[in-house]
């Protein structure tokens, strides 16, 4: 018996000095940096200024674009150089070598793209985030619009204080149920079809049965004032 | 004299809850149809009436606000309600909203019913379409909540997460939008209001009781189990004032006003709208 207490003794004390350490100890290596996590470490820092000390950092865990699904650079595309100019993702000019270009507007060719919640209620112009001639592709590395720094450089002109995953906001969206949508931004795909269902669903249920209800109700009631 | 007996079927917070949600919910549908819509004239005049484009925007947000103030007092509520000493019956009771095997087996029976192949189903306080309408609130109020809030605070919420989900966020608000407003301006207003027991106005959830004799056909179950639990003569209640009753009216048809309206229309311009 008096062993067992001594060991209860024992097991009692460590546990209130372990409690008082970690209350009164220094926390932690991991936990003393300037970080508040050792596992995201400079990610928000990253995200919200695109830059980790004095180099460019590239938005890791975004999604900076949407894809082109038609566009499809394959593992032997046509030409290493040829498949580039076709995806037009990689040119200083996106518009490089299109016949008769200065007689075009930009809804000619991008329609989907002049009907976004930014040209149709913020009334902006393409050219306002695009900017003027020549316009370079997404991913070149020195465009205004390249992920790295369109949050900076095209959107802070307006949403001022924009990061780089701020910027992440697909602007210029695919149509959310297309197989193009699937594609390109597979998460809109699904909440969209998800919720597509839920709608039909809920009414396609609930519809036919108040009007079920309803009917059996006026019947019911039919008999009993016949009564 | 049987006819006048009446029992309590919600009380005064109950109602109050319900009288905040219709008016908080109502603002929020039309504010927020009107920048919807804004690109069409309705919408466009809509919005005039709260004050053009972005005064609707600022109510939409305060009103928002009120809501999930609103949710977050009823779920202390919820929870002040739950008897812990008896959880399994406190849940899965028939006082309970939560669902329960037995209202499949009741929407099973109803539906022979509505056919005349079968007896009407015996339910107890709380029917499997009320519980319906309860849950479908339960779960969209957050679900709007939260996307609401990461679209007013964009900046906060692409510091959590990447700006891509804003686009989702903006695709469930309106998404879940239109389903609430589609569920309670056409099925909950049916029931509510066309039904032909209810016609021209269930008053249940404004009067605070029931008439016993309805009571007993409607939900047998509920006033077999009061009845033998001898809690009948507790759960009497007095029939609602003449001029409450005038009130309350004129209120849930101006509810249904509004909304009817609100739904027409947004029927009539739902080709000018897109979900994203």
């Amino acid at each position: 018996m008096r062993r067992n207490n001594l060991l209860w003794g024992c097991f009692l004390l460590t546990i209130t000095g372990l409690l008082v350490g970690l209350v009164l100890l220094p926390v932690p290596g991991s936990a003393q940096e300037e970080v508040a996590s050792s596992i995201r470490r400079y990610k928000g820092y990253e995200a919200s200024t695109g830059y980790y000390e004095e180099f460019e950092a590239k938005p890791s865990r975004m999604r900076p674009f949407v894809g082109v699904p038609e566009a499809s650079k394959g593992t032997f595309p046509y030409s290493p150089t040829g498949a580039g100019v076709r995806v037009r993702t990689r040119l200083a000019d996106s518009h490089q070598g299109l016949k008769f270009y200065q007689d075009l507007r930009c809804e000619y060719c991008h329609p989907a793209e002049a009907m976004d919640i930014h040209t149709t209620r913020g009334n902006l112009t393409c050219r306002q985030c695009h900017g003027g001639e020549p316009i370079a592709s997404l991913e070149h590395y020195y465009s205004p619009m390249n992920p790295i720094r369109k949050h900076a450089y095209v959107c802070a002109k307006c949403h001022e204080g924009a990061s780089a995953s701020y910027a992440a906001y697909v602007v210029h969206e695919p149509a959310p149920g297309s197989p193009a949508a699937r594609k390109a931004f597979p998460g809109l795909y699904y909440v969209y079809w998800f919720m597509i269902l839920l709608l039909a669903g809920t009414l396609g249920f609930f519809i036919p049965h108040s009007v079920l209800v309803g009917l059996r109700e006026l019947f019911r009631k039919k008999r009993k004032d016949e009564k | 004299m049987t006819q006048t007996l009446r029992i309590k079927r919600f009380s005064t917070l109950d109602r109050l809850f319900h009288v905040a949600l219709m008016i908080t919910f109502l603002i929020q549908s039309a504010t927020g149809f009107g920048r919807l819509f804004i690109n069409s004239s309705w919408g466009a005049s809509l919005c005039r009436v709260f004050g053009g484009y972005e005064n609707a925007a600022l109510i939409h947000h305060w009103v928002g606000a009120l809501m999930i103030a609103g949710f977050v007092i009823h779920v202390m509520y919820l929870l002040s309600r739950i008897r812990w000493n008896k959880l399994w019956e406190s849940l899965f009771g028939p006082d309970s909203l939560i669902l329960t095997f037995q209202d499949g087996r009741h929407l099973w029976q109803r539906i022979w019913w509505f056919f005349g192949l079968g007896k009407p189903p015996q339910f107890d306080r709380w029917a499997y379409w009320e519980k319906f309408d309860y849950w479908a609130v339960f779960w969209g109020l957050p679900l709007l909540a939260i996307t609401g809030i990461m679209l007013i605070y964009p900046f906060w919420a692409s510091s959590w997460m990447p700006g891509w989900t804003l686009n989702i966020a903006a695709l469930l608000h309106r998404a879940e939008a239109i389903l609430a407003v589609s569920y309670i301006f056409i099925v909950h207003f049916f029931i509510g209001h066309l039904r032909p027991t209810s016609f021209p106005m269930n008053q249940a959830m404004f009067s605070g009781s029931v008439i016993l004799e309805e009571a007993a056909e409607e939900k047998p179950a509920w006033v077999e189990r009061l009845k033998k639990e001898g809690k009948l003569q507790t759960a009497a209640a007095k029939a609602p004032a003449l001029w409450y009753k005038v009130v309350y009216f004129a209120f849930g048809y101006a509810a249904l006003a509004c909304g009817v309206y609100l739904l027409v229309n947004g029927i009539m311009y739902a080709g000018q709208v897109r979900l994203h």
